[in-house]
């Protein structure tokens, strides 16, 4: 057991440390909640009526009116819909199509030397390109082909962005099992997809999940391809909160139920996976 | 080569082909035809004009300056972007790395404040916009208008006054968390023994903190302003909700004029050379910071 150095030190420096840690205490939860206060805010307002709402307040006594008169709105449920469709369809496509390619990128055998490189670099830079590079060929395609008022065009365009991300990131964590491993199983006769499913898959649990939920998280909350390529069946639960920033007459309270309903799934997931999040981001970052 | 050894390499263009197909079909082909579309005289809304080759014409408009009293707006727009862009990224790496070492610290419970604090990275950026602007900007109704009464200051309408730095401080207000998580990831992988030996040699807190730990987390810091960068450049939602670009096209970034100059003027042409320089700048930008960071990482 490591000594606490603390205990050694004189009555008046431990009793300087123990202030020391009190003050830190203090400042971090106070900036903490003054940080997260207006989330804090909104989630509280949801339970207000909208007459309680009008005046900013910590003190009000809660109902459900408000969630009832949202909760009761059908095109909600569409919106919602489409977004749970967007990113359960969506993650698992990308995994789908991202996963084999990491692997393959990272154990495959290339003829030429530098073309896993390549390869890897393309998938890279494709991370980079900003949406509206796309958005007129997409927009003028879905036009004429009635994409836009199935899911399935919005689905094609954010699997086509986000595999690139899920390639990133197992990329990195497949390229940390170590080869002997790998070599092991093709003098056992291993086929490459017996490879992938049964020895690599199983070691990168935790890197294949951190990069489901932060594709998850970012398609959950993207905007400019669900305005711009969808219409109103077809649209998304951020298109829906971005209507009410016309608003006549204030409705804080419906704002901020519906709010809370649009962000509560993205903040709770990603609480939960905050420590594999990291891990797969800064593994998948940093390494390169 | 035997045939297992062929029928592997089969194996591997087939695992990545599907990926490389679908990825190049939704995201480079119709970059390719974006930087086509640039070339062309192509109005949606006016189908009596034929869709005409016309070389750099729609480059031109914007970037030609016929008389420098009145220089075209999109030299103000690209301005906008950058100002945007280069204040949100520094004021995120500055207040991000001062959170995270205060969040480096193991006082009880520090869980809980970095949870809070990350909360703000998962909301989308149409809620962040629409509740800011109504609960708390508001100069009736929001936090901000009832507090500067309650001192005795006139509230200022901040959206229309100041569009840009409220949108800045929105954006660093959703991506500090960002920054805090991977600089945060970088400080605690600092060895344990590393944090003893500088307290051993009396280092104060400034020296270990900014002398050793900050070079240490260089790659950690590259990475986010280069995450932070491309999606900074790419934020649409927020500033349409927001200020939708106003006054006037004050707060426009180039991302958001891309987007007028579709649904707005139905300008196809013109859009598709906006569109391009973004990305010629972006890319510019992305390279420009990866060296430059790259070259004083020691």
């Amino acid at each position: 057991m490591r000594l606490n150095p603390t205990l050694l030190l004189q009555p008046t420096a431990r009793a300087r440390k123990a202030t020391k840690t009190v003050v830190l205490t203090v400042t971090i939860y106070t900036l903490a909640i003054l940080y997260f206060s207006p989330i804090l805010y909104m989630l509280l307002s949801g339970f207000k009526t909208e007459y309680q709402a009008v005046s900013p307040s910590f003190v009000f006594t809660p109902t459900l009116e408000t969630y009832q008169s949202v909760l009761s709105d059908a095109s909600l449920y569409t919106y919602l819909g489409n977004s749970i469709f967007q990113v359960l369809a969506s993650s698992v496509l990308c995994l789908l199509l991202g996963l084999p390619a990491a692997f393959a990128l990272a154990f495959g055998n290339f003829r030429k030397k530098g073309t896993r490189d390549k390869i890897y670099m393309w998938f890279l830079t494709t991370i980079l390109l900003p949406p509206v590079a796309v958005l007129i060929p997409l927009y003028t395609w879905f036009h004429a082909w009635q994409l836009n008022t199935t899911p399935l065009g919005l689905l094609m365009a954010y699997v086509g962005f986000h595999v690139p991300i899920v390639v990133w990131m197992l990329y990195s964590f497949f390229a940390d099992i170590p080869t002997e491993i790998m070599e092991a199983s093709e003098i056992d006769g291993c086929t490459r997809f017996q490879q992938m499913m049964h020895i690599a898959v199983p070691l990168v649990r935790t890197g294949i999940i951190s990069a489901c939920l932060l594709v998850a998280v970012f398609i959950w909350n993207e905007f400019f391809l669900g305005f711009n390529l969808t219409g109103n069946d077809t649209a998304t639960l951020p298109v829906y909160m971005s209507r009410f920033r016309e608003q006549q007459g204030m409705f804080i309270a419906q704002l901020s139920a519906s709010s809370t309903i649009a962000i509560l799934p993205a903040i709770v997931l990603g609480w939960i996976t905050q420590k594999s999040l990291v891990k797969g981001l800064t593994l998948g970052a940093v390494k390169g | 080569m035997n045939r297992s050894e062929t029928s592997k390499k089969k194996n591997d263009w087939l695992f990545i082909l599907p990926a490389i197909f679908v990825v190049a079909v939704m995201t480079q082909i119709p970059f390719l035809l974006t930087v086509v579309y640039s070339t062309l005289r192509w109005n949606l809304a006016r189908p009596d004009i034929p869709i005409v080759f016309s070389g750099i014409d729609n480059y031109l408009f914007f970037l030609k300056i016929s008389d420098f009293t009145a220089v075209p707006e999109f030299y103000s727009i690209v301005l906008q972007t950058i100002t945007v862009t280069v204040v949100a990224l520094m004021i995120c790496t500055v207040i991000g790395f001062l959170f995270s070492i205060l969040l480096d610290h193991p006082i009880p419970g520090v869980n809980i404040a970095r949870t809070l604090i990350m909360g703000p990275f998962f909301v989308m950026s149409t809620v962040t916009g629409v509740i800011w602007k109504t609960t708390i900007l508001n100069t009736t109704f929001g936090w901000y208008g009832v507090l500067a009464k309650a001192v005795g200051l006139a509230p200022v309408d901040l959206l229309s006054y100041y569009p840009l730095p409220v949108i800045i401080f929105l954006f660093c207000w959703q991506w500090i968390p960002f920054f805090v998580l991977i600089m945060l990831a970088g400080l605690q992988g600092i060895s344990g023994e590393l944090v003893d030996s500088m307290r051993i040699d009396g280092l104060k807190w400034w020296q270990s903190t900014f002398w050793v730990k900050l070079p240490l987390i260089m790659n950690h810091i590259r990475v986010a302003v280069m995450l932070g960068l491309v999606f900074i450049v790419k934020e649409f939602g927020l500033i349409l909700v927001t200020t939708a670009g106003g006054p006037g096209t004050r707060s426009y970034t180039l991302p958001y004029q891309v987007y007028m100059q579709i649904f707005s003027a139905s300008n196809v042409g013109r859009a598709g050379a906006l569109a391009t320089m973004t990305v010629v700048l972006t890319l510019i930008a992305v390279n420009f910071v990866s060296k430059s960071m790259k070259k004083n990482n020691l």
